[in-house]
């Protein structure tokens, strides 16, 4: 397959980005065979390089993933260093690895050895403005999971310790667990929903530790369709931004609404994703099935958010 | 009533007098026969009587639409007319609210929200023809929370695709400036409390404009803002008299009333003038306060360009701010040094000198508030894949012990 193999060099800390200490790489290694080159030449100043992901998938469907992995979306690099640590990390899936392009297609690079590109990017081809070099920040993933089996709500928050139950004012037991922090509503037919991780892969820890819970209560429970329904991200872009103007210019998409919110909420279109663009600057993303929506849609906005920088 | 004489056709004395639209007839009873037309009666009392029919209730117009429609209908028109609205503005919101009532999201809500719908579409149609109206004006009159006709309107504006137009801050300055009792003398207003009303409504507008230059609009209610400088203008105008009166007694005197925010923006406009002020060469040498900024407002406000450009750094003017060097505005593109994007946080506006110029920048970027920063995923986050096994005592953790099971039994018995 003619997927691009990268990894964020920024894993740990920006200054280092071929630590290869990762233990990711040395399954990379294993499953696909590649060898990773060090790249020859690296700017010295190095952003945050991110790659768009696709959704969490199970062992099953890894293959028909891999094959999607054309579409995800391209990253660009500035010459600028965001002080994003955090964004960097990247929460790979063993089974499910995304590689899109990582340069803005250096033809050549892609011809000349098919199968893969070299790990980074051999030099940012466009300037620092065409690239926002932040990266969102995934701060909620919202999934379901069906445990399959009829469950007694009463029983459950007897013999659990994090459980909540007050069918009064909900129908749904409420758990928690310390690791991923997480929240789950347990319903009497067996599905479940989770929130609260802040990765697609701790989501689905997650997932899995509440289904063992409620297995080791007594119930035959399983783990079938698994599926992020939402994902929230945020991002600041650090400079503040004329709201007035944005829905004045963007009115098809934008609803300013001082009286009711202080943000302006912008509804894109593709990819769907709904964001809230505050005054500050600090923008939130959701509506995002898949963590590449939330880069694309954060990339497509900000050289609009750039152009009210200085309208003041 | 029967009346007498007999019907032509059949001979029948059962004669009945029936109107039909706004005529009255002699009609007979069993073969429907009109005998007379007009009125049946000369006497001129009984004409004074007679009422017109109106159209909508003569045709069968009424009978098509539901009960329900028809009251929301009439509500719309209600509130029109209490509004003063022109007649253009409830055709088309009437057909606003037949169109979203037919929609299946609103077809079904309680009929709380079918009148909160009412007061949604006339609030967009206002909207659409730039009539400054706020929500909360419409949410007083519906007698409804504010948080529910925020819903309401959002889905409305969403099912109907409903582009709204911004509310224009110089109409609202107007209408609001409209319901302010200063501008005619009244027994409870002490005369150098009176003000002329163009001059008034030219100065807010001035100081509104001015803080919407300043970020302090962006994001923020608009009517405390408004209010707020609606005082300091009204203040300006004559402060002699005026500097001693305080925001509260002037809003009561206003008939107006006091929103809490408003205090704080009247604070957020005047440490903006008194930036200003400082520019103002002949100012330099007077302590400008709080309360003596005001009798220069309108100086301040005649040289507004000169002195913002001045007082404030705008954007790239990074090397007046008197910053640590290698530290960049927020507002500035990203210097060579890219480390400094890092320190540019807005707290920086704190470790201002005294006198210097400050960025010109939102407030809420100038006074971030404390926020509890979640911890960055750290590497071992980061190595999660999701399918790690899960080990018995991890889980086992959750799960309660028989005698703690015992003691939660006996516990929830005596509750």
């Amino acid at each position: 397959f003619k997927d691009d193999l990268s990894t964020s060099p920024q894993l740990f800390t920006p200054m280092s980005p071929y630590d290869v200490d990762l233990p990711i790489q040395s399954t990379e290694d294993v499953l696909f065979g590649s060898q990773f080159n060090q790249p020859k030449e690296l700017p010295a100043d190095f952003s945050s390089v991110d790659l768009s992901f696709l959704p969490d998938i199970t062992q099953d469907s890894k293959e028909q993933n891999l094959s999607e992995a054309g579409h995800d979306m391209q990253k660009e690099f500035d010459g600028s260093i965001s002080s994003r640590n955090e964004d960097s990390s990247i929460f790979m899936d063993e089974s499910s690895l995304s590689y899109p392009d990582a340069t803005r297609p250096s033809p050549e690079a892609s011809g000349v050895c098919p199968p893969l590109t070299p790990m980074t990017p051999m030099t940012p081809v466009t300037p620092a403005s065409e690239s926002s070099g932040i990266v969102p920040q995934l701060q909620n993933i919202v999934s379901t999971v069906n445990l399959a089996c009829k469950l007694d709500l009463k029983n459950i928050a007897l013999h659990a310790r994090n459980a909540e139950y007050n069918p009064k004012r909900f129908a749904a037991v409420i758990m928690r667990i310390r690791e991923p922090r997480t929240t789950a509503l347990i319903f009497s037919s067996g599905k479940m929903v989770c929130t609260g991780a802040k990765s697609e892969e701790q989501s689905r820890l997650a997932a899995r530790k509440y289904a063992r819970v409620v297995q080791k209560l007594g119930f035959p429970a399983k783990f079938l369709d698994f599926k992020i329904q939402n994902m929230v991200g945020s991002c600041d872009v650090r400079f503040p931004i004329r709201l007035e103007g944005l829905v004045l210019t963007h009115q098809q998409f934008s609803s300013y609404e001082p009286e009711l919110f202080p943000g302006l909420i912008y509804r894109m279109v593709k990819p769907r994703i709904v964001l809230l663009i505050f005054v500050s600057g600090k923008v939130v993303l959701t509506g995002a099935k898949e963590r590449s929506e939330i880069y694309e849609a954060f990339e497509n906005i900000y050289p609009i958010l750039k152009g009210f920088k200085k309208a003041s | 009533m029967a009346a007498r004489g007999s019907c032509p056709g059949c001979g029948s004395t059962a004669l009945v007098e029936d109107a039909h639209y706004a005529q009255q007839q002699l009609v007979c009873a069993a073969c429907g026969c009109v005998l007379a037309e007009g009125l049946l009666t000369t006497t001129y009392a009984e004409e004074e009587h007679l009422r017109e029919v109106a159209y909508s209730q003569s045709t069968g117009q009424k009978e098509q639409l539901s009960r329900c429609l028809q009251r929301g209908i009439r509500r719309v028109q209600d509130l029109c007319k209490v509004l003063q609205l022109p007649m253009v503005f409830e055709e088309t919101a009437v057909s606003y609210f037949q169109r979203a009532l037919q929609h299946p999201s609103f077809h079904l809500v309680s009929l709380e929200k079918k009148e909160l719908l009412g007061g949604c579409c006339i609030f967009v149609t206002c909207r659409q023809h730039n009539w400054p109206l706020t929500m909360g004006t419409i949410c007083s009159l519906l007698y409804v929370k504010q948080e529910l006709f925020a819903s309401v309107y959002l889905s409305l504006q969403k099912e109907l695709g409903l582009s709204v137009p911004a509310l224009s801050l110089g109409d609202l300055v107007k209408t609001h400036l409209n319901s302010f009792r200063l501008f005619q003398h009244a027994a409870n207003v002490p005369a150098p409390f009176v003000e002329d009303k163009e001059k008034m409504v030219a100065r807010t507008m001035q100081i509104v404009e001015l803080a919407s230059e300043t970020w302090l609009v962006t994001g923020r209610h608009p009517i405390p803002i408004v209010t707020a400088a609606a005082f300091l203008s009204w203040q300006s105008l004559q402060p002699a008299a005026r500097l001693t009166c305080t925001f509260a007694r002037f809003c009561k005197l206003a008939g107006v009333d006091l929103p809490p925010p408003a205090h704080l923006r009247l604070k957020e406009l005047l440490e903006i003038l008194l930036r200003m002020a400082s520019q103002l060469a002949w100012l330099r040498v007077f302590n400008i306060d709080k309360k003596t900024v005001v009798k220069h407002i309108g100086d301040l406000l005649q040289h507004r360009i000169f002195l913002l450009k001045n007082a404030f750094c705008l954007g790239d003017e990074e090397e007046q701010c008197a910053m640590a060097p290698g530290e960049g505005s927020p507002g500035s593109p990203p210097a060579a040094g890219g480390a400094a994007q890092e320190e540019g946080r807005p707290s920086e506006g704190k470790r201002q000198h005294e006198g210097g110029p400050r960025p010109l920048l939102p407030p809420c970027l100038i006074n971030p508030r404390k926020r509890l920063r979640t911890a960055a995923p750290s590497a071992s986050d980061s190595a999660i894949t999701g399918d790690e096994p899960i080990s018995d005592s991890e889980i086992e953790q959750y799960l309660r012990d028989p005698e703690e099971i015992r003691a939660f039994r006996k516990a929830k018995a005596w509750l």
